[in-house]
């Protein structure tokens, strides 16, 4: 089993880190969980993660504002997007930024996970 | 000022196929045609035939009367020339044989003209003057006696009245004497009459001269009434077409006339606008949908999501989960299942088909769902809202649906306006008695004044394709017009822009 990574996972519907958290904390990563998109940026600046989920839309910064920042100030964190209304535009506008991987809401957990998983091989790399 | 407002009367620009649509339309049409048609007909053409008929009638009857005073005048003449010439030769007569010197020839002029009065004054003709007539048998007995003695002595050859027996000589000067006086006695009479009848023939063209020009007056009057106050009215019709209210025509006569073969068209072109309207509408509300999709999509796929991962969640760990823990997914199943339905119950509601009669409306309610509708796309585009009603705001003339959707229009230009967010002001309020006005204000990027008089243009736009239809504003003051209202937009470029929507008062019942 591979060792654990540090995942931030930021999105404003609760509901979705509390079920992430358990989940990856399964599979041995240390999980952060944030609603707010200015905290998880104040805190990005002090830690360094090896994953981050982000949703898209969010109240004040937006995923496509907190994956620039990693890009600019963390290129070794790698980002999932997740989106609750995926355009061709936004979806190329993350692959443009480098986003690891862009997931359409409703998503499975499993396979969040598995990308999660896949994300902190590469960035341990 | 950069601030301006504008009013624009709506115009529909499309055309297409008639197609069944709002039965309830159809119903009221046919139920305007049957008020104007269910009452008497009385043409304007009937009209005008009866009055130029009542005038030739008129014209012939005053020519006809004029004609027999001709005739009665010529008849009198002739009878007072000829029993004036009787006068005068019996005078002679009795004069030359006072003095003895009466000649065969004047005896024969006064038989002659005796003659010539005689079958005139029996003739029961209109010349004679009624009291005239009942005198003259009696003058008729003494000229008859006259003529017989006359002629005794004409055949007795001469020698003045002297050559006759002497109690014919008396007959005769009696006859003579009676005679003259009540043939004098008639021709005052006629003088008279003729006078009257002569008199009178002059003044019959003056009265039916004065007769024709009231009657003219009378029809003139009638017809400018029966044209002005129509065409005045259809003024009036066009003019409330003109502002959207497209209410049938119902009648405003007892009668029908031409007037209403054109009401009945206008009517039926009224149906025809309706209907379009309707289309209209029903294409903009789609359009405003469209606006919502990705808004509704993220709201629905958020809950959604929610209750994915929750169920696998719960599947996953359903061995190792605590029984509190299961309950806590499964309230989280449950509420956010809530979540999403509540999301399509709002789209349903807006989209629902509902009647096209107006009623009394709950403004608050209104306001309150369409935020709610709007919230989503507000979020995602950090806009926030405040929104203020009086606690007892009076309802409004209109129907729920298609108030809402006027308000999602401005609701949605007002977030378009803040592509960086901002805030949205509703409010509303009585400002006048009698009608009630929402006020929507934003922050955005406002409106310049040359753009203004023609946001209200159907299909003007400012916004890239696929963003904008131009339909909103066009479709929202078309909306609030049929209802009476009315809807005005000031703004200052680079500050903002108000939108008040005015409504009348439902009648409280
Ligand atoms: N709140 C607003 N702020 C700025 N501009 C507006 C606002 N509301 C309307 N407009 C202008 O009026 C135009 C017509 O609006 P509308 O009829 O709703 O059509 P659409 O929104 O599809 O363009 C818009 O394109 C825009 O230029
Ligand atoms: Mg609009």
């Amino acid at each position: 089993m591979a060792q654990g990574t540090d995942v931030m996972v930021l999105d404003d519907e609760p509901i979705v880190g509390e079920r992430l958290r358990p989940a990856l904390e399964k599979e041995g990563h240390t999980v952060e969980v944030f609603t707010d998109s200015e905290q998880a940026i104040d805190r990005l600046k002090q830690k360094r993660f090896g994953v981050l989920v982000t949703d898209m839309k969010m109240r004040g910064p937006s995923g496509m504002d907190v994956l620039r920042f990693v890009r600019e100030q963390a290129p070794g964190t790698q980002v999932i997007v997740i989106t609750g209304y995926a355009t061709i535009e936004t979806s190329h506008e993350a692959n443009a930024w480098g986003a690891y991987r862009f997931v359409a809401k409703p998503f499975k957990l499993k396979e969040l996970v598995k990308l999660v998983e896949q994300a902190a091989k590469l960035a341990s790399a | 000022m950069g601030s301006a407002t504008s009013r624009r009367a709506d115009k529909n620009p499309t055309r297409g196929a008639h197609e069944p649509g709002d039965p309830n339309l159809a119903e009221r049409l046919r139920k305007a045609e049957a008020a104007l048609v269910g009452r008497p007909r009385l043409s304007m053409r009937l009209r005008l035939v009866v009055s130029l008929a009542l005038c030739f009638i008129l014209s012939c009857a005053f020519s006809l009367g004029a004609f027999s005073l001709l005739r009665t005048a010529k008849a009198k003449l002739l009878l007072l020339q000829t029993l004036e010439r009787l006068d005068d030769r019996m005078l002679r007569v009795r004069a030359l044989a006072d003095e003895g010197t009466l000649a065969a020839a004047d005896v024969d002029k006064v038989v002659e003209s005796l003659g010539q009065a005689e079958p005139l004054l029996r003739s029961d003709g209109d010349a004679l003057e009624a009291n005239d007539r009942d005198a003259a048998p009696a003058l008729l007995v003494q000229l008859g006696t006259c003529r017989r003695l006359l002629s005794a002595l004409r055949r007795g050859a001469g020698g003045g009245v002297a050559g006759l027996p002497t109690e014919q000589a008396a007959e005769l000067r009696r006859a003579e004497a009676e005679g003259g006086r009540l043939l004098e006695a008639v021709i005052r009479h006629e003088r008279v009459s003729l006078d009257t009848t002569v008199r009178l023939a002059e003044a019959g063209p003056l009265v039916l001269l004065g007769l024709q020009l009231l009657l003219f007056a009378g029809i003139v009057v009638a017809f400018a009434k029966a044209l002005v106050e129509p065409i005045r009215r259809f003024g009036e019709y066009t003019a409330r077409i003109a502002a959207g209210d497209y209410s049938f025509i119902a009648p405003a006569r007892g009668y029908r006339d031409e007037f209403s073969d054109l009401a009945l068209a206008v009517n039926t072109m009224l149906g025809e606008l309706q209907a379009q309207q309707d289309r209209l509408v029903k294409g903009a509300k789609l359009a405003a949908v469209g606006t919502l999709t990705s808004g509704i999509a993220h709201e629905l796929n958020n809950p959604l999501n929610n209750v994915a991962i929750t169920a696998e969640t719960l599947m996953e760990e359903l061995r190792t989960l605590s029984d509190d823990e299961k309950w806590r997914l499964l309230q989280d199943i449950y509420f956010e299942n809530e979540r999403a339905s509540e999301i399509v119950r709002s789209l349903l509601d807006f989209t629902r088909q509902e009647k096209s009669e107006a009623g009394a409306v709950d403004l608050a309610e209104v306001i309150g769902s369409t935020l709610r509708l709007a919230q989503n796309e507000m979020n995602l585009n950090n806009v926030s809202f405040s929104c203020e009603l009086p606690p007892d705001l009076p309802r409004v003339r209109g129907t729920a649906n298609q108030l809402r959707q006027v308000l999602l229009n401005v609701l949605l230009n007002a977030i378009q306006a803040m592509p960086r967010g901002g805030r949205v002001w509703v409010s509303a309020g009585t400002p006048e008695a009698g009608r009630v006005c929402v006020e929507v204000r934003d922050e955005g990027e406002g409106i310049p004044p040359e753009v203004l008089p023609r946001i209200f243009d159907p299909f003007f736009t400012t916004k890239e394709p696929g963003r904008g239809t131009g339909l909103g504003l066009s479709v929202s003051l078309a909306i609030v017009r049929t209802f009476g209202g009315d809807l005005q937009v000031t703004s200052e470029a680079g500050k903002g822009t108000t939108v008040h929507a005015c409504l009348p008062r439902a009648e409280e019942r």
